[in-house]
């Protein structure tokens, strides 16, 4: 059996990867593909220590999180396609009527 | 733990506890069957009526419940349905109480504010279907139901910002609202995914058992607990995820910040109070995981940041989202004033009532910049000029709001923030009320300026309002009532909401 600790390093590294992109990439649609790599790292933990522990409830808390990632996907690509069509691209640093 | 409720017509089955968050949910669904059959319905005055009659029902059961003593140690203690992911009791009714006024106040406002905007069914759902995910919020006793419900009540907001599509604010808004979002609901959830690697569980009672076996998990269990509290930063906006509040609340349609900034907010501390009081609770807790010394931070930083950067502002819209930022610190003190043994459920109790007082005048004075911008004034302070002597009925509803907000004597928020304050001073924390103290004086500065504006300053020659619109006034005027009518009733409302919070501890 591979020890837990290797799973926790590994979602902590998908995890970074995808805190990473946030932080430096200025396309929405990547932005939101970081997002969906933090969510998975999540469920890697869920599911690995649901083996660990001996108890369903990780898993069947990894689909739920699947399920609103897809739906928190649905909002944010319609929200990508109102601000294509109000500032004519993706970028996320384009918006800047209002300053931060 | 399954409690009887004890009513008039006889023992009721348990699950009609939950009957606030259904009515919610089915007036949602109603909505929709409406837009259905009549789609792109433009008959305002039935949807939005519907709307608030959904809301002030779900309101009237919430606080029957609340009377009655429903999941309260009088009739038996709280009940727990669906093998405990959901709990109702006292503190979930209390809360539902703020979510439901506030949404009920903000669809009589929005009678006037999208009736010339299309898709207005989708919006009164949206509202109700945020509502109900906020009251979910308030009774989660699991980390997996406070995610979903969570999400349930920040999806519906992302769209109720966008609302305008073809506004370039709201838009932009939007966008940012929901990119922070995203961002912390994943945090959040990594959170739940290592406190579920150290506990082995998402139940709240079943992590606070197992905190004991936690040994060799306490950096992993550390590290979950304040990504939760990220997640929770966001939803109250708090610092660090207070990001997006200003550009939120400045682009969005005003009746949706005046849902946010209130009953979105609200939800957040709702979660938080049971997730940090009933999974991690002081005194049992691994050394290094001590998580009232991030929230005695997080307090004194929000509340310091809100006040400093809204004395700065030249919009009022914005200057209330910095001030709602404010707020938010000042309820914070509710977790941040907590000990091993000390007076928590005062603490936790007044920082409830803050809230209810909160709900009612920060709702009102965004409801009034709703009413201001369908009047097409500006959106600085010289644009209020001379607005006393057009319109001094709103007028003085919005005096009545900004005195309030500051804490001046003889309204509501007086109150609630010397009972804030006095209660942490009990706890022995004074200098957390000191700088929520001097934060207040502060506010009353930039508070000031808006009565200023409105009743010593002349109007501009040019200065028209067009139409009186009677679901803004209605909205406006409920909430003035609402803040002063909270000054005689501040004793039972303050009594309720520390009895409510004794049972969590």
């Amino acid at each position: 059996m591979v020890p837990p600790e290797y799973y926790l390093v590994l979602s902590a590294a998908i995890f970074c990867i995808g805190l990473f992109g946030i932080l430096t990439r200025r396309n929405a649609l990547l932005f939101l593909m970081s997002v969906e790599l933090m969510l998975n790292a999540a469920n890697i933990n869920l599911v690995a220590f649901s083996y660990v522990w001996g108890n369903v409830t990780g898993q069947t808390f990894a689909l739920f999180t699947m399920a609103l990632a897809a739906a928190e996907v649905a909002i944010g690509l319609g929200i990508i396609m109102v601000l294509y069509r109000n500032f004519g691209g993706v970028d996320v640093t384009d918006a800047t009527t209002m300053r931060w | 733990m399954a409690g009887a409720l004890a009513l008039q017509s006889g023992p009721l089955p348990d699950w009609t506890a939950v009957s606030p968050a259904l009515i919610l949910a089915l007036t949602g669904l109603l909505l929709f069957v409406i837009d259905s059959i009549d789609s792109d319905s433009d008959n305002t005055v039935l949807l939005a009526g519907l709307s608030t009659v959904g809301s002030l029902f779900a309101f009237g059961v919430a606080g029957w419940f609340l009377v009655e003593g429903t999941g309260q140690a009088a009739t038996g203690g709280a009940i727990s349905l669906y093998g405990d992911a959901l709990v109702v009791d006292g503190m979930s009714l209390f809360f539902t109480l703020i979510f439901t006024i506030v949404a009920a106040m903000v669809c009589i406002a929005s009678l006037d504010y999208v009736a010339e905007q299309r898709h207005q069914a989708e919006f009164f759902s949206l509202v109700l279907f945020a509502a109900t995910g906020m009251t979910l919020m308030s009774m989660s006793n699991s980390l997996a139901t406070a995610f979903i419900s969570l999400e349930l009540a920040s999806l519906p907001s992302y769209a109720l910002v966008a609302y305008l599509k073809d506004n370039r604010g709201s838009v932009e808004a939007a966008l940012k609202y929901f990119l922070i979002g995203a961002l912390s609901s994943a945090v959040f959830a990594f959170g739940i995914s290592l406190v579920y690697a150290a506990t082995g569980s998402l139940l709240l009672s079943d992590i606070a058992s197992s905190l004991g076996d936690a040994d060799g998990m306490t950096g992993i269990l550390g590290m979950g607990v304040l990504m939760l509290l990220g997640g929770f930063a966001f939803k109250t906006a708090s610092v660090p995820f207070h990001f997006w509040a200003p550009e939120a609340y400045e682009g969005a349609p005003a009746p949706i910040s005046a849902f946010l900034s209130s009953a979105s907010k609200a939800a957040g501390f709702a979660i938080a109070f049971r997730v940090f009081v009933e999974a991690f609770p002081l005194g049992q807790l691994p050394a290094g995981v001590d998580w009232v010394l991030a929230f005695q931070v997080l307090a004194v930083v929000t509340m310091t940041l809100g006040n400093f950067a809204a004395a700065t502002q030249e919009n009022v819209k914005r200057m209330l989202a910095y001030s709602s930022i404010g707020h938010a610190g000042y309820a914070l003190i509710g977790l941040a004033a907590l000990t091993a043994g000390g007076p928590n459920a005062n603490v936790l109790g007044a920082s409830m009532a803050h809230l209810l007082v909160y709900g009612f005048m920060n709702t009102g004075a965004f409801l009034f910049i709703a009413l201001v911008e369908y009047w097409g004034v500006g959106t600085t302070f010289e644009d209020y000029n001379g607005l006393g002597a057009r319109a001094p009925m709103a007028c003085v509803a919005m005096s009545v709001f900004m005195f309030s907000l500051a804490g001046l004597p003889p309204f509501g928020g007086f109150f609630s923030k010397y009972v804030l304050f006095y209660s942490a001073i009990e706890a022995g924390f004074w200098w957390l009320a000191a700088v929520g103290a001097v934060n207040s004086a502060l506010s009353l500065f930039y508070y000031s300026r808006v009565v200023k504006a409105m009743w010593i300053e002349d109007a501009a020659p040019t200065l028209e309002l067009g139409s009186k619109p009677v679901g803004l006034y209605t909205a406006v005027i409920f909430a003035a009532v609402g803040t002063l009518l909270l000054l005689p009733a501040f004793q039972p409302v303050i009594e309720t909401a520390q009895t409510v919070a004794t049972a969590l501890f």
